[in-house]
This record gives structure tokens, sequence and C-alpha cells, in this order.
């Protein structure tokens, strides 16, 4: 299936968890908020999700600013 | 007993929403050379509010560390700000990925009108306003120096009121201290002023209005030389809250001799 991760196209195998997607990412679960079509997952909800063909994920994190 | 510098600023707190603040800089985080640097600034600073910005995360850096590896959450209240926000509806979706983060509740609300100024889009801040505080969060509004505006975020609940001294990352200091005194005359809730300043000077100036604190980023970050610029304006923010509260001599238009001029 394919999804968007952060505007990117990404081919994912069938069942995914959103929680699998940030661990093959290499994305430190802790310090990212996740969006499944713009709804926030919290992090303890992740692993109950199951992402689908077209679905849009949002990955962000803290950066410097003013 | 004569009271240590340490000893007046420490007596010297303000709250926010019901929190208890002495540092009256809070400083950015964003447009550091490094995070180390930016790390090192902070805590020269004494500042105790930092904010920060949330954005997408890049991809092609896998393992890459974190901006929250170099801010002490232990020290430090994290302000999340919604920087590059041009509508309510937009600004109101970064609070609530900030707070999802479990860290913070607290927003630096910035709803912007155009890239060019920077300046508020007043109604779409007032709107944000009104949502965020019904929803809990610490609300934080970045305003004009308009004392209208000003009191129309007070009154839609925010718990803070930050007017830009001049355009932020400008470096021109506060352009119209008359608002702000009236911004001040008129308000309850805290006032801090939020960008423009440029100089240690500035801070000072802004603090001997009598606004609560100074916000900054640039000053510290894009300074020749940050860490001496942090410890400035540490400094700066400490002189202008003595010297308003000491209380200024009014000003004169003639001389008033200090050495007595009879008798010698």
């Amino acid at each position: 299936m394919k999804i968007l991760v952060n505007g990117e196209n990404k081919e994912l195998i069938e069942q995914t968890t959103l929680e699998e997607l940030i661990q093959q990412l290499g994305v430190r679960k802790e310090t990212v908020v996740a969006e499944v079509n713009r709804r926030i997952v919290q992090l303890d909800k992740r692993s109950g999700i199951q992402l689908a063909d077209g679905d849009q994920v949002e990955l962000i994190q803290f950066v410097g600013g003013g | 007993m004569t009271a240590t510098i340490n000893q007046l600023m420490t007596q010297d707190s303000y709250q926010i929403n019901g929190k208890n603040f002495t540092s009256r800089l809070l400083v950015g985080t964003g447009k550091y050379a490094t995070n180390e640097l930016m790390g090192e600034c902070l805590e020269a600073s004494g500042t105790e509010i930092v904010t920060v910005a949330l954005r997408r995360v890049n991809l092609d850096k896998k393992g890459e560390k974190n901006l929250l590896d170099f801010i002490d959450l232990k020290k430090y209240t994290l302000l999340p700000n919604t920087a590059g926000c041009y509508s309510a509806e937009e600004a109101i979706r970064v609070a609530h990925l900030a707070r999802a983060t479990g860290i913070s509740d607290f927003v630096k609300l910035e709803v912007l009108y155009d890239e060019k100024t920077l300046l508020p889009d007043p109604m779409g801040t007032l709107e944000a306003t009104s949502v965020l505080v019904k929803e809990g969060f610490t609300v934080m509004a970045y305003t004009s120096d308009d004392p209208v505006m000003a009191q129309k975020l007070e009154q839609a609940g925010a718990h803070a009121v930050m007017p830009a001294g001049s355009p932020i990352g400008s470096g021109q200091g506060v352009l119209n201290p008359n608002n702000i005194r009236i911004i001040l005359e008129k308000l309850k809730c805290p006032v801090l002023i939020d960008a423009g300043v440029g100089s240690a000077s500035d801070v000072a100036f802004a603090m001997e209005l009598g606004v609560v604190a100074v916000l900054l980023n640039t000053a510290i970050a894009h300074a020749k030389d940050p860490l001496k610029m942090a410890y400035a304006m540490k400094n700066g923010c400490e002189a202008g809250r003595l010297s308003y509260l000491a209380g200024r001599i009014p000003k004169k238009l003639y001389a008033q001799a200090s050495t007595p001029l009879k008798d010698f």
C-alpha cells in the first residue's frame, strides 16, 4: 500500500501499524507527535492504528524557534 | 541587613496562570549556530521559560539528536509557539500538536498576517485565543502594541499579553513606549514585550516601563558573541527591573546641583 509521510510517498506492507512505521523510519517515538489524516494519535494508541492505503501521516517534533 | 542582588531578584517573582517564575527573561531557541551554543546561552541568560517551534521530522536525518536533548525539562518550562501560522485554525492545530507531546500546555500564540512584517492578524489571534483558553491552554498571545487589541485579548482570557516592541527579529527596540504604558495601565494580566529588542539596553528600557518580562531570541542568537550577549541580556533585564522598582527621578528641564553651592 502507498501512504504519504510528511508529504513523501512511502510503500508499506499491508497492516503496518503507526508504531511500526515510526520504528521503521528510525524516528525516536517519544520525541515525535503523530497525526494520521489530520487526527493526533497519542503515544500509547499508535500500536492500535493500522495504516491504510492513501493515509496521510505527519510526524512532528520540537525544533528551535522564538 | 542589606539585601543582595540575588535576594532581591528571587523575592521578586511573578505568575502566569498560577505558575511562579523569577527570571524575567524568556529566551527563544531558534537561529543558533549549534544546539550546544543554544544550551549554553539559555544557561547564561538565567531564563526559566524557553520558546520552541514545531516542524515536520526530517526523515532523511535518522537518529539525529533532537532539540530536547539540549534542554533540561526539569529546569525550563517549554513555551511552544505557533510561528508560521497564518490563520486561527492552523495555530489551534499546532497548539494541539504541542500539547500532545505531554510536555507543556503553554502556548505562545502567533497568528501572523504577512511574511514581510510578521505582524499579527488581530482577528485570527483573538479567535484562536478564545478557543485555546476554553480548551485549557495557558495562552500567551503575541500582538502588536495596540492598546485596544491588548484589552480584547485579555477579555478573551489570554493569560499573558505580549506586544511586540518592534517587528520580530528587527532589533529596533521598543518603538512606541507610550502604547506600552497605556497597555500596562489598562491590563491586569501579565504584559511582556515579545520581539524586536536588539541589545541589553533595549531590554532594560522595556523593563523600566514596568512590563513583567521580555521575550527575545534573535538578539542573542545572532549577536557576534551570543554567550556574552546572553549574560548581558540577563543583567540588562535585572537592571531594568530593579530600576523600575526603585523608581526613577522625574525629568527636569533645568539643572539640579548635586553638590551644595553655598558655605564654601
